[in-house]
C-alpha cells in the first residue's frame, strides 16, 4: 500500500464558525429571612427577568439556601463550575457579578503571556540555519 | 429542481403525539412564554388534569400535591419523555439557544434528537430517522468539500479526513462541546433536554456487542488482502466494514448515542428549515473545526512513490542532491537534500543522516503533489442557491499513484 491514513479528529475552534457561549447554567441562591439577601430578593424580582430574556442560552435556576449568603454559581461546558458570594450587593452589583460569571470560559484564570494563540502554524516558518545568505564573522 | 415547501413539512415530520401536544399546549400557555428558568418539566401541572376526576379533595393545596404526584407517576409509563414536557424544559431551551438553531425548529424535535433508539425502541419517538438523513446530509458535505478542494488526495486520506471531519468521535466531542449532558437513565420523567440512551453494560466486549455484517464476501478471512478499491464498495464512508445493527436492548455507548445526536440535529435542521439552513450549519459547526490534512499521510516508502510518480507524469526521475550540510564528521550532522526532476525541485527536506534527508524531501514532494488545492473552489451543492452562477467542472486527477 503506498500511502495510509492516519485517524485523527478536527479541533474545535469556538468562534471561528459557531459561537457556543461556555456558561451553560447560572444558579442564585437567596436567604428569605438573612438581610445579606436583600440586594438579591430585590435583583431576582427586578433584573433576572431581564437578565434571563437576554442570554437564552443559559439555563437559571433560582432556589432557596436558608440561614446563608446570597450566592451566583456558574456551571461551564468544560465541567468546572465558579461561584460568587453577593453578600449585601446592591441589584446593579450583582448583575456585574452575574456578566462576569456569564462571561467567563469556566477555565481558571491564568496570565496570557503570547499576544496570539493559534493552532494554525506560522506563516513566516521558523528560522533555519541552513538557508539564505552565510553572514561572515 | 424544484423546492419542497418546507414549511409544510414541518408539521408533518412532528410524530402524531407530537402534533396533539402543540395544539393543546396553544391554549394552555400563552404562546411565545419561555420556560427557561423552571428547574424541572414536572412542575408544569396544568396540562395533565384529565386523569384524576374533579370529585376529591376540597383542599386545594392537598390536590395540587395529589394531581402532580399521580402525573409523576403517569409519565413513569412512558421509555422516553412525553412530547408536551419538551416545552417546559429549561435546558431544552438553553440548548436550542446556545446552538442558535433557527426558530422553525421546534424544541420537541430537538427533545426527539436527544432520545436514543436503545432508550425508547419505538421509531415514532427515537431519533433514529433523524440521524439516518443527518449522517447522509453530513457525509455528502464533507466528501463534496475533500474532493473538490483537494482533488488529487489519495483515497486513503479522503477516508481519514472523512473520519476526523464527520467520525463518531468528533461527533461526541462537538456534543461535549455544546454542552450536552447525559441522563443516568433514560426514562418518562426525566428532563428531556438531557441525553438518553442505555448504557453498555460494564466490561461487555464492544466487537462482539456490534456484530459486523458487512457485505464483503469472505470478511471471515483475516489475512486476506483486502484493496481500497473495494473498501468504497464494501465498506463505510471511512473505509471501516460497515457495523451490523446494534443487538435490542444492549445499549449502546455514549460515543456512539452522542454522535446520533448531533447526526440527528443535522437532520431535524434540513427537515424544518430547509437546505440553505442546513448547510450553513455544517460549514459553522463542521467545517470551520482545524484539521491539518498534510499530517494525515503516512508514507511507507515516499522515495519509490515519487520515482513512480513521475513515471505516470511524465516528469524526469527524481534525482536526490545534497543542497547543503553541516557536520558531516560529527555527532549531530545536519543534511539538507533536495529532490529534483531536471532542472525543477519537487521537494527538500533536512535529515540527520542523508537517507533521512532524502525521504524527508520525497515526502515533501509527494505532499507538495497530493495536496494541491485549486482556487476559487465550488462545490456541487452550492448549485442549489438561488441564482447560482452556472457551474464550471471541477478539477478531477487521475487519482493516486498505484505501486
Amino acid at each position: 500500500m503506498p500511502v495510509k491514513g492516519i485517524k485523527t479528529v478536527t479541533a474545535a475552534r469556538n468562534g471561528v464558525g459557531a459561537f457556543i457561549l461556555q456558561c451553560k447554567r447560572l444558579d442564585f441562591h437567596y436567604c428569605n429571612y438573612g438581610g445579606s439577601s436583600r440586594g438579591m430578593l430585590a435583583f431576582l424580582t427586578q433584573t433576572l427577568p431581564n437578565f434571563a430574556r437576554e442570554n437564552p442560552q443559559i439555563e437559571i435556576r433560582v432556589s432557596p439556601r436558608h440561614s446563608k449568603h446570597p450566592i451566583i454559581k456558574g456551571h461551564y461546558i468544560n465541567g468546572r463550575e465558579k461561584s460568587i458570594c453577593v453578600r449585601n450587593l446592591e441589584p446593579t452589583d450583582i448583575l456585574a457579578k452575574a456578566m462576569i460569571l456569564k462571561d467567563a470560559s469556566g477555565e481558571k484564570l491564568k496570565v496570557q503571556k503570547k499576544p496570539v494563540t493559534s493552532l494554525n502554524e506560522s506563516v513566516r516558518g521558523i528560522w533555519s540555519p541552513y538557508h539564505g545568505d552565510l553572514r561572515g564573522v | 429542481m424544484k423546492r419542497v415547501q418546507l414549511q409544510r413539512w414541518s408539521s408533518t415530520v412532528l410524530s402524531p403525539r407530537a402534533q396533539t401536544a402543540s395544539r393543546l399546549h396553544q391554549h394552555v400557555f400563552p404562546a411565545g412564554s419561555r420556560c427557561q428558568s423552571t428547574a424541572s418539566p414536572l412542575q408544569a401541572e396544568s396540562s395533565a388534569q384529565e386523569g384524576l376526576g374533579d370529585s376529591g379533595f376540597e383542599d386545594v393545596e392537598l390536590m395540587k400535591h395529589v394531581r402532580s404526584a399521580h402525573r409523576r407517576k403517569d409519565m413513569l409509563k412512558y421509555p422516553s419523555p412525553p412530547v408536551d414536557a419538551a416545552l417546559n424544559s429549561a435546558k431544552l431551551a438553553a440548548l436550542h439557544a446556545r446552538l442558535y438553531l433557527p426558530s422553525r425548529l421546534p424544541p420537541q424535535t430537538l427533545a426527539r434528537a436527544l432520545v436514543d433508539a436503545s432508550a425508547d425502541s419505538n421509531p415514532d419517538f427515537n431519533n433514529e430517522s433523524l440521524a439516518t438523513l443527518g449522517h447522509d446530509l453530513l457525509t455528502y458535505y464533507t466528501t463534496e468539500h475533500l474532493l473538490c478542494t483537494y482533488p488529487r488526495l489519495p483515497l486513503t486520506v479522503i477516508f481519514a479526513a472523512m473520519y476526523a471531519y464527520a467520525g463518531p468521535k468528533t461527533l461526541a466531542a462537538m456534543a461535549r462541546e455544546w454542552g450536552v449532558e447525559h441522563a443516568s437513565l433514560p426514562g418518562g420523567e426525566v428532563d428531556p433536554g438531557l441525553l438518553q440512551f442505555r448504557r453498555v453494560a460494564p466490561g461487555s466486549d464492544l466487537n462482539v456487542l456490534y456484530n459486523k455484517r458487512t457485505p464483503r464476501p469472505y470478511a471471515a478471512q483475516k489475512a486476506w488482502r483486502m484493496t481500497v478499491t473495494s473498501k468504497i464498495f464494501y465498506d463505510d464512508e471511512f473505509g471501516d466494514a460497515i457495523k451490523g445493527p446494534e443487538n435490542s436492548g444492549e445499549g449502546v455507548t455514549a460515543e456512539l448515542a452522542s454522535a446520533t445526536f448531533v447526526r440527528a440535529v443535522m437532520g431535524a435542521i434540513y427537515l424544518h428549515a430547509g437546505r440553505p439552513a442546513a448547510k450553513r450549519f455544517f460549514e459553522q459547526h463542521f467545517l470551520s473545526r482545524h484539521l491539518n490534512i498534510s499530517q494525515l499521510f503516512n508514507f511507507s516508502q515516499p522515495a519509490r512513490d515519487l520515482a513512480r510518480l513521475c513515471a505516470r507524469e511524465n516528469f524526469e526521475p527524481p534525482v536526490a542532491r545534497i543542497i547543503s550540510e553541516t557536520g558531516r564528521k560529527s555527532r549531530h550532522p545536519v543534511f539538507v537534500v533536495g529532490i529534483f526532476s531536471g532542472q525543477d525541485k519537487l521537494g527538500e527536506g533536512a535529515g540527520a543522516s542523508l537517507i533521512e534527508a532524502r525521504e524527508r524531501a520525497a515526502l515533501a514532494a509527494l505532499k507538495g503533489w497530493y495536496l494541491y488545492s485549486p482556487l476559487n473552489v465550488r462545490v456541487p451543492s452550492s448549485m442549489e442557491e438561488e441564482g447560482a452562477a452556472p457551474w464550471k467542472p471541477v478539477y478531477v486527477d487521475l487519482g493516486e499513484v498505484i505501486v
